[in-house]
């Protein structure tokens, strides 16, 4: 009763489109970014509390930098700019929208690791060394598998704002969910036999809207219950 | 082997003077994105504060409805917010046309109103009860006692988090420029880009110009914070400071 008027006529081609072409590169860019993300900033953010000042003052500089920008400078940077310089590093769109976005998810988890690592006390430390490991015998064995515990929460929240953010890639010409929706509503708009004349953004953007939402809810959901739970 | 240049090479290659004859289209982006970004501030603040004691307050009707809008908005990505906003409102069947600066404004106090509910939320409900108990004792109404009592204290509790939404807005205030083409900072750097073809010297700009305006404000808040914290509340953790804010 209620599906008729969920899918009209003009629906199903749209649906297909954005799920077929749109979705595979918002997956791919969340995955990648969010891997990255977490392998980069859990080792940045152990690095972090060496009292080392050379290495503290820049690894505080990566993350203040990724942080403070917007990450939509990083990706225009990293997919316009950075061909030009004379590096002439060229990127496909998705590869250089997921290393924007891995820039700014590893600092946000390097800031993470940083409190997480410090959180564990220091007689795991001493004890660790007692037993004869070395730095990084103690971090790897000891010290990261407890704070990784505290680090859950975080990741989860990572991967929900990852998820999010892939849709900036449309603004540097990515196929993602949003651009495909966008095509779409642009096709609808235009006169036969391409389009229908007709006007159905106001129905195609509330879809991505509650697309995104049926994604992420469940996991801010989770994340809070870890944190809950966690600490 | 060719030699790899290095940075600094990099940086005497770039030809600076083509900003400084430009520099009229960043600071007339700068000021449209300031513009943005304060009327958006204000709007966030207003939303997050009636909001936000609607929810501690558990007050019917308004609390439900502001639980679902603050998950409603966390949830979704704001780039679809702002095409929702600008293109999907303009068509049937609303036929809402908005220009995109109040669109992006719009958004932008949707979006951060959502954030500042929570925090503000967190901020009221870290108030001891024994206080608003010791206002009514005092003869004060709910709203007086809200007002005099409530507000003071948890909104100073809440300021931190407050104002990293307050950063967030500003910074979000970029990716609505280029999606609706509304001429702040970053969609002016995309135009002039896009006559010109001088990105590395475009980008790297803009890239500067966002980090001194962030790292300052941010150096402000720090100073402020210090200045208004309550000498109890400088150690309070609320729950919002520990979850993650949004870019």
């Amino acid at each position: 009763m209620l599906l008729p008027a969920l899918t009209p006529d003009w629906s199903g081609p749209v649906f297909r489109y954005v799920l077929e072409h749109g979705l595979p590169f918002t997956l791919k860019i969340a995955g990648t970014s969010v891997v990255g993300s977490a392998v980069i900033g859990i080792v940045l953010g152990t690095l972090l509390t060496i009292r080392f000042l050379p290495l503290r003052g820049l690894i505080r500089l990566y993350i203040e930098v990724w942080r403070g920008l917007p990450l939509i400078v990083t990706l225009f940077l990293i997919v316009y700019a950075l061909p030009q310089t004379t590096f002439h590093l060229t990127f496909r769109p998705w590869v250089g929208a997921a290393i924007g976005l891995t820039l700014w998810g590893s600092a946000q988890v390097a800031e993470a690791t940083r409190g997480a690592v410090e959180s564990i006390p220091r007689e795991q430390h001493e004890a660790a060394s007692a037993l004869g490991f070395g730095w990084v015998g103690r971090h790897v064995h000891v010290v990261l598998p407890q704070a990784l515990r505290r680090l859950l929460p975080p990741l989860v929240s990572l991967l929900v704002n990852v998820i999010q953010n892939t849709t900036l890639a449309a603004l540097v010409s990515v196929t993602e969910v949003l651009f495909a929706a966008k095509q779409q509503v642009e096709r609808l708009a235009a006169p036969p036999p391409a389009g229908l004349l007709q006007q159905h953004g106001f129905a195609i953007y509330a879809a991505v809207l509650v697309f995104f939402f049926v994604v992420s809810f469940p996991m801010t959901r989770l994340a809070a219950y870890l944190e809950r739970r966690l600490i | 082997m060719r030699p790899l240049p290095n940075l600094m090479s990099l940086l005497a290659s770039f030809e600076w003077s083509f900003i400084w004859d430009n520099r009229d289209e960043f600071l007339h982006g700068l000021w449209k994105t300031l513009q943005v970004s304060l009327i958006a501030i204000a709007g966030a603040f207003a939303v997050g504060v009636v909001l936000g004691a609607g929810r501690a307050h558990r007050i019917p009707v308004l609390s439900q409805l502001a639980a679902i809008y603050v998950e409603v908005i966390r949830n979704t990505p704001i780039l679809v917010q702002v095409y929702f906003v600008y293109f999907g409102l303009s068509e049937p069947p609303f036929n809402i046309r908005l220009t995109a600066f109040t669109a992006g404004w719009l958004t932008l106090v949707v979006w951060g109103g959502a954030f500042n509910t929570e925090n503000f939320r967190a901020g009221f409900e870290a108030v001891p009860y024994r206080y608003r108990e010791a206002g009514l004792a005092l003869g004060f109404g709910r709203l007086k006692t809200f007002l005099n009592v409530t507000l003071p204290i948890g909104g100073r509790i809440a300021l931190p988090s407050s104002i990293n939404t307050y950063v967030s807005v500003l910074k979000n205030s970029a990716l609505i420029g280029p999606a609706i083409s509304l001429p702040e900072l970053t969609y002016q750097a995309y135009s002039l880009e896009s006559v010109s073809f001088r990105a590395t010297e475009i980008y790297f700009t803009l890239a500067v110009i966002y980090l001194v305006v962030v790292w300052v404000l941010s150096g402000l808040i720090r100073a402020l914070e210090a200045w208004l914290a309550l000498p109890e509340a400088k150690h309070v953790r609320t729950r919002q400071q520990r979850l993650w804010q949004a870019v």
